[in-house]
């Protein structure tokens, strides 16, 4: 099946000539062409070149991801998926900076106009401190990061994050980017349908991709997104009111946010957590807690962890750690979340991992180009790959709940 | 110098030392530099088959009027600014890597941030 997924145009998304266009869509088609084409050759090359090869030296077949990495690296197969990969993501970047650059001032006065109109709130403080797992290393290579600004209201980062993370996804995200947040919230809707949050906090939203469809499904519940990149919500605010969403944005950071206790009926985030530290991580889990009403619900849609994947898939998701600039994307896997969770005052019975099933069929009935009801099946029915892009049918959460009140449990 | 040169620019390079894949030195920026060209040939392609699109349902023939087209000053200059343009990107790694070695990034410094990260 042919990828043709094309993103929809909003008011607040750079726009692009006709070979910057061009230039965007072969890094779409490129990266497609790695997790297609290339990628499966690896599984061959390991049996068959590296594992033997291993063995003959160390008198002992590769026990685990790092000893399957150190006969990988060595391959010139693998070098070459490797360097492709890295290249794909740099082009990718680069060639949606140059449509960016090239409107910048406009982009950014267009941007203002826009979250001029919006009822809903952006608070952006004038002191804010952006933590240092964001700032030590461009994240997956993102030229400038999260929080970077080159100039006064700058939202240049922001507009390069929805445009390079559609291309990223090549179109899977569907035409809006928002198919984890339209996830999760069907999930909520399938299997709690009375469940009715009056209010609803995304943390590390970015541009509020995956924040708007919350309050599409939940339209009277006042909704947030918080991020640490000042651009990135401002861009936000500004993309949300191009839809017609007033949802509110601020530069928060998740570990500790500016908000009352209780605040919140639901907190989510979506491929937030791997983002953060080791540090950082137990103490969002613990502001989820501080921020939710009893009863409230925090779900966190990430990576699954390394324990349930056998050593080779490990080690070809570990690729991301070493040559994405995602210093944590390994070591969260190791994280036990259950026990975060039960340190922040969740009850540890209740915690669970699940499935949400990609929205992606959703997308058919789009008017956006490429999401015809063949192409959207074709990406709902593939089988788990590692290294694809939002690899199988759904997306894993994590789902724990606050506890009602000792009055309030004893009466229900 | 452009005419932009004076308002603020997106940033170019991502920060994070960047992985070397192959042991041949050269390698890696020899595969950037295909890859960069092989993009724009795409480009280059879509463009022609777009042009040839359009002209076909016009009835304008395009190919007998690129071949008496003479570039005047303008044109010259404007396929110059490209062709410098486009080396940039060509050259897009030796950007990077100068830019690594002035800021005295290392590989170090990257492993040293995945284990002060995973510090509990």
């Amino acid at each position: 099946m042919l990828n043709t997924f094309q993103q929809q145009a909003h008011p607040a998304l750079p726009t692009a000539t006709h070979d910057e266009a061009s230039r965007q869509e072969f890094t779409k088609s490129f990266k497609n062409f790695i997790q297609q084409k290339l990628l499966p050759g690896l599984t061959p090359i390991y049996r068959n070149r590296v594992a033997p090869a291993f063995e003959a030296q160390h008198g002992r077949a590769p026990g685990d991801r790092r000893d399957i990495r150190a006969g990988m690296v060595r391959d010139l197969y693998f070098q070459h998926y490797a360097s492709a990969n890295r290249v794909a993501q740099e082009l990718l970047w680069e060639a949606t900076n140059i449509s960016i650059d090239r409107q910048l001032p406009d982009l950014i006065d267009r941007a203002a106009e826009l979250s001029a109109k919006s009822g809903a709130v952006l608070d952006i403080p004038d002191d804010f401190a952006v933590p240092r797992y964001i700032t030590a290393l461009d994240i997956h290579c993102m030229p400038g990061g999260y929080a970077t600004e080159v100039t006064k209201n700058d939202i240049s980062v922001g507009a390069l994050y929805d445009r390079g993370v559609y291309l990223y996804a090549m179109g899977y995200m569907g035409p809006l980017n928002d198919d984890m947040g339209r996830s999760v919230c069907n999930y909520l809707k399938r299997r709690m349908p009375d469940f009715a949050p009056k209010r609803i906090l995304d943390m590390g939203c970015t541009v509020g991709h995956a924040t708007l469809p919350y309050k599409e499904l939940f339209p009277d519940a006042e909704v947030w997104g918080i991020d640490v990149g000042g651009p990135c919500v401002r861009y936000a605010h500004a993309r949300a009111a191009g839809l017609g969403l007033e949802v509110n944005f601020a530069q928060m950071n998740a570990e500790e946010t500016r908000f009352p206790d209780g605040h919140f009926d639901l907190v989510v985030s979506h491929i937030l957590l791997h983002e953060t530290s080791a540090k950082a991580m137990p103490r969002i889990f613990k502001e989820c807690h501080r921020l939710l009403a009893p009863g409230g619900l925090m779900i966190h849609a990430d990576l699954p962890p390394f324990d349930l994947m056998d050593p080779f898939t490990q080690f070809i998701l570990d690729n991301e750690t070493w040559y994405n600039n995602e210093p944590f994307w390994g070591a969260m896997r190791e994280m036990d979340q259950f026990a975060l969770a039960e340190k922040a005052g969740f009850d540890r019975a209740e915690a669970r991992f699940d499935t949400a099933p990609m929205a992606v069929m959703e997308f058919a009935a789009s008017d956006a180009a490429g999401y015809s009801q063949d192409a959207a099946s074709a990406v709902a029915e593939r089988e788990f790959t590692a290294g694809e892009y939002a690899p199988g049918g759904g997306w894993e959460v994590f789902i724990a709940q606050k506890q009602m009140t000792v009055a309030a449990k004893d009466a229900a | 110098m452009t005419s932009t040169a004076n308002r603020p620019h997106v940033v170019k390079d991502a920060k994070g030392k960047r992985p070397q894949f192959y042991e041949a030195p050269g390698m890696d920026q020899a595969m950037s530099m295909i890859l960069v060209l092989a993009n724009e040939i795409s480009v280059l392609h879509d463009r022609l088959d777009s042009v040839e699109r359009y002209a076909k349902t016009t009835g304008l023939d395009l190919a007998a009027g690129v071949e008496t087209l003479v570039l005047d000053q303008e044109a010259l200059e404007a396929r110059e600014t490209w062709r410098q343009d486009f080396l940039d990107r060509i050259f897009y790694l030796m950007r990077k890597e100068a830019r690594e070695a002035a800021e005295a990034d290392t590989k170090e410094r990257y492993s040293r941030t995945i284990e002060e990260i995973a510090e509990a």
